[in-house]
């Protein structure tokens, strides 16, 4: 049974929310000790959410949208009565958290039903989840390889059918690189779409959250009833709500797409090329797609993104850095020291960069409603790879999983990760849908389209 | 900037930030260190006029329409 059909179930009374909750904790039982996703397991607070709902049912009351639905959240995310890791060591020290995360709290409003917290890479600083405190995240399609990061535990939760539906948070590209490795559905939100109130920070310019799905349906649900505005985010620059959920099936012809060449195809290895030339060709079935678009600066904007990552990120974590290196992880200690020692000016520039470069993709975005380019430049490598050879090229392989991502984001513009299949890959690899910002309904729209072909699926 | 150049960057920069580093400590950040560098220099040869300021600007307060004064 299919998320928008076992949602329908419950509102029907056929299943109940309580018998769906147990089997997502049966599940979760069932894979986690290959999986490594759960850092902590809130079922008694999911026991009573969905006994909740099915008590509001049997009174007769109309349920809301996602009413029994399980999921969980990245341990970034205040879960009231449980301390905020942000996969973390040293704020095991921090005391629980006094109440939600706003997200937290409009997906409970929304009647969804929490099964506990995500492994991450510590404090959001990486994109393979190879967490030394809680050992790494392993991808349910192959377990000797990486589920991406920084969200990782989301993907693999995903992946693992524990919870259909998972919240991460995208600074660079760390919803986005678990969808592709994993092969799950995310959506990175326009930058100030979604209020971050209640997430433990990395990169307060940059920070976005979001979630990863098992289906467009889902996806979408659980971003409508997360939007809202937040003048207490600042954040968060939405000024009212934009619902998606009653323009997701208007397909996309008339749309102008295109498909990013140069640097998106540059460091795109042979299998991710073929993942964004199947999704161009089942596009091209209801609009024309154009191939070799070029997007404005995307090398400067990665060097821009990752100045300004290293810079706050160092700056965030000083105090700790000073007195306790030797308890941060060992795989982004000395990157957050770097940052921490970089000259202002690097910092300052990037910025300046940053609104003209807004200004040049919002021109493109002139010309175009959606253009598409891989997620990662590879399927996901094995857990502790050290290099990468991308078209002859060699890369250090965790910085690397970003290179697609990095500068999308940096614009702040929307997106959605399809998840594609390489031919004659048995590893998923995903495609980005991108659209100008606030339209969100685009990459939904193209999405659902390529769910329907049947060619982006779990 | 030579891989000693960066070192000596950073063990002078960790002293100016009150960041205690071992020698060994010290060559890993330089590292890292040195593929900002790299990155950095992309940047710095992008001409920015004095008028572009950065994207987001520091707001004291929401903007209210002029109300008459006492």
């Amino acid at each position: 049974m299919n998320t928008p059909a076992l949602l329908q179930a419950i509102a029907n009374g056929e299943r109940s929310a309580r018998e769906v909750c147990e089997a997502a904790i049966e599940q979760i039982g069932a894979t986690d000790s290959q999986a490594n996703a759960f850092t902590e397991r809130t079922f008694a607070r999911a026991r009573a959410e969905a006994d909740a709902i099915d008590g509001r049912r049997a009174g007769g009351e109309p349920l809301p949208p996602l009413a029994g639905l399980p999921y969980a959240v990245k341990n970034l995310f205040d879960i009231e009565g449980v301390t905020t890791l942000a996969g973390s060591r040293i704020n095991r020290e921090l005391p629980p958290a006094a109440r939600d995360a706003v997200l937290v709290q409009r997906l409970q409003s929304a009647g969804a039903v929490l099964l506990g917290a995500l492994n991450m890479d510590e404090y959001a600083y990486g994109f393979t989840t190879e967490n030394s405190h809680y050992g790494p995240c392993r991808n349910p399609h192959d377990p000797s390889r990486i589920c991406g990061g920084s969200s990782g535990g989301s993907g693999a939760a995903v992946a693992a059918r524990q919870v259909p539906l998972a919240l991460g948070s995208d600074t660079n590209g760390s919803i986005r690189v678990p969808a592709s490795l994993c092969g799950v559905w995310g959506l990175k939100p326009t930058f100030g779409r979604l209020s971050r109130r209640g997430s433990y920070p990395f990169v307060h310019s940059l920070d976005h959250l979001g979630p990863l799905a098992d289906s467009v349906e889902t996806m979408a649900l659980a971003y409508d009833a997360m939007q809202g505005p937040d003048p207490l985010d600042p954040g968060c620059h939405a000024l009212g709500v934009q619902p998606v959920g009653g323009v997701l099936g208007a397909g996309v012809a008339g749309l102008r797409i295109g498909v990013l060449g140069g640097y998106f195809s540059e460091l795109a290895t042979p299998a991710a090329r073929d993942a964004v030339a199947q999704a161009a060709q089942a596009l091209r079935a209801h609009a024309p797609v154009q191939e070799g678009v070029a997007w404005p600066d995307a090398g400067l904007a990665r060097a821009a993104a990752f100045v300004i990552t290293a810079s706050e990120g160092g700056s965030l974590h000083l105090a700790d850095l000073r007195t306790r290196p030797h308890e941060f992880e060992p795989h982004s200690v000395d990157r957050f020291i770097a940052g921490a020692l970089q000259p202002a000016d690097w910092s300052l520039r990037a910025h300046r960069f940053r609104r003209m470069y807004r200004d040049k993709v919002n021109a493109l975005f002139q010309e175009w409603d959606l253009l598409l380019c891989a997620a990662t430049p590879v399927s996901a490598p094995a857990i502790g790879t050290e290099w990468l050879e991308i078209n002859g090229q060699r890369h250090p392989c965790r910085p690397a999983m970003g290179l697609l991502t990095q500068p999308i984001s940096f614009a702040g513009c929307p997106v959605v990760v399809a998840p594609m299949w390489p031919a004659g890959s048995a590893l998923p690899l995903g495609v980005q849908l991108v659209a100008a910002p606030w339209r969100e309904d685009l990459c939904l729209r193209a999405a659902l389209a390529l769910q329907q072909a049947g060619v982006a699926h779990l | 900037m030579s891989d000693e150049d960066v070192l000596a960057y950073v063990q002078a920069a960790a002293k100016a930030m009150a960041l205690p580093m071992d020698e060994a400590r010290a060559r890993a950040v330089a590292l890292h260190f040195g593929r900002t560098v790299a990155i950095a220099r992309a940047l710095d040869a992008v001409p920015l006029a004095p008028d572009q300021e950065p994207a987001e600007i520091f707001r004291p307060a929401p903007f209210r329409a002029m109300e008459p004064r006492a």
